[in-house]
């Protein structure tokens, strides 16, 4: 009989729960749902994450490259973020060139990445003008049950402070570039930025980390990026208006949860043994 | 067509320049220029839409951002989906079901800010075409530089200087917050003040909008004189 009513008016089905002050799946307007992460367990990347936010998988490996670096910036390495959206994580994929949503997620990520500034570019220069680390992010989704932004910032943080880069020589009479694997140096991340989803139904009410049916339904989404103390990244793609009461609360949500999934990933690290 | 210029004050919007209805093939079309950032959009609806996008209760809006040079890249993507997401929800879309709007934004010059005037130049291509709307909106950019002063609606001289910039969007009715697009790092207390700054400058966007559709009227029907029974 629910599951009658849910596909013939979604919407009506979610405010007759809302109107009680709870979610469909039991949880209240704000809570977050169970995260779980698990770090360096792809052995051939350098550096790797897998993260679930309740049912949100985000898989994340970090590969290193040597490249020359760009002539504006020969000093700088580069991190080159990709979110793949497969067409197994959600039937609104299809196969074949990155969808709409792939490209602002990439997009995304990289803003965040620059703004946050976790990762110094100039510790990525080996040899100025020569030679530079490249490091791929690949993310890839495996399941998107909504808030998949938070998962992806999550896993790639995660993974870029498993990352551990061979020591490299080079010599720059000879152009001659000599990798010793044996030799690791750890990758220094300098802060950590985690992201907050939060979707805003019927326009007024509040739900934090949404899930895709949630996301779906509500008329607007935003995201909240902070790191440390400051905001990297508010991103509201439109949807229906917020009074500045309602960001507010978004903001100080975004914080609580920052505090909570740093020491979630500290705790992974250290049970890392690294 | 018409053009209508507002001298800027200090610590203000960049004079803002804006003709309406410049295609003649388009349902409406706008270019708008703030400082030296130009850009012209087209507005194409309620037309027939394709089957894989119709929507049965309301019309699918759609928005396409070409850059001045190269094929669109992610960057453009993203300005799509923020430029889409905020005229859907400006529009009356259930008023036309089974249709599609297309708004068409194309990049004549960036020089600082373009995001915002890409919105800006949507929203006046919309009220030229004459598709019902619930309210109009203003987006204003700002940004922070590194002695954490404030600047709002800087040019590209301005934003080299940077730590932070930030494109606000605004409804006309509340002026409640419809998007954000941030990049860099700021406090809360930063962006509350930028905020408050870029609201008082939507206040600007807004009066210019009246006094263009004002001014467009008035020379309407100066030159084709109707008479009313």
């Amino acid at each position: 009989m629910a599951t009658c009513y849910k596909s013939i008016h979604p919407v009506k089905y979610y405010r007759d729960f809302l109107a009680k002050g709870v979610r469909p799946d039991g949880r209240d307007m704000q809570k977050f749902r169970p995260v779980s992460i698990n770090v360096d367990s792809i052995k051939t990347a350098e550096g790797s994450a897998i993260v679930k936010i309740g049912n949100t998988v985000v898989v994340c490996g970090i590969k290193a490259e040597l490249a020359a670096p760009k002539a504006e910036e020969p000093n700088f390495g580069y991190l080159v973020p990709n979110v793949e959206l497969p067409p197994l994580c959600s039937p609104r994929f299809c196969p074949g060139p990155p969808s709409d949503l792939a490209q602002v997620s990439s997009n995304f990520i990289a803003e965040t990445l620059t703004s946050s500034g976790c990762v110094d570019l100039k510790d990525l220069c080996i040899a100025p003008e020569h030679l530079a680390w490249v490091l791929h992010c690949d993310l890839i989704c495996l399941d998107h049950d909504g808030s998949l932004w938070d998962a992806c910032v999550i896993a790639l943080v995660a993974a870029l402070r498993t990352v551990k880069l061979p020591h490299v020589s080079y010599d720059v009479e000879a152009e001659t570039t000599v990798v010793s694997p044996e030799k690791r140096n750890k990758l220094q991340v300098h802060n950590t930025p985690v992201a907050t989803t939060f979707a805003i139904f019927d326009d007024e009410i509040l739900l934090t980390d949404p899930t895709n049916e949630e996301e779906s339904l509500s008329s607007g989404v935003m995201t909240i990026v902070v790191q440390g103390g400051q905001l990297c990244s508010v991103h509201k793609p439109g949807g229906s208006p917020l009074t500045e009461s309602q960001l507010q609360e978004c903001i100080n949500g975004a914080m609580k949860r920052a505090e909570y999934i740093n020491k979630l990933v500290n705790m992974t690290l250290e049970s890392l043994g690294t | 067509m018409y053009k209508m210029q507002i001298e800027s004050e200090e610590d203000c919007l960049r004079p803002m320049n804006c003709q309406l209805n410049v295609l003649s093939r388009s349902d409406g079309s706008a270019m708008f220029t703030q400082g030296d950032t130009a850009v012209v959009t087209a507005v194409f609806g309620p037309a027939e839409v394709k089957p894989q996008r119709i929507l049965i209760d309301k019309a699918s809006v759609e928005a396409l951002y070409r850059p001045k040079t190269g094929l669109p890249r992610v960057h453009d993507k993203m300005r799509e989906t923020l430029i889409r997401n905020t005229c859907s929800t400006a529009l009356l879309v259930t008023l036309h079901p089974r249709t599609s709007i297309s708004i068409i934004v194309q990049e004549m010059q960036d020089s600082g800010g373009l995001l915002a005037c890409a919105v800006n130049a949507a929203c006046l291509a919309l009220i030229n075409s004459g598709i019902a709307m619930k309210f109009l909106v203003a987006a204003v950019s700002c940004m922070i530089d590194h002695e954490d002063n404030i600047l709002i609606d800087p040019n590209s001289k301005q934003l080299k200087g940077s730590k932070a910039s930030l494109t606000f969007v605004f409804d006309s009715i509340k002026k409640n917050i419809m998007a954000c697009h941030t990049t860099g790092r700021f406090t809360q207390l930063q962006y509350e003040e930028s905020l408050l700054k870029c609201r008082n400058g939507s206040d600007k966007i807004f009066s210019f909008y009246r006094e263009i559709v004002r001014k467009v009227h008035q020379e309407h029907d100066r030159m084709s004189p109707t008479c009313r029974t």
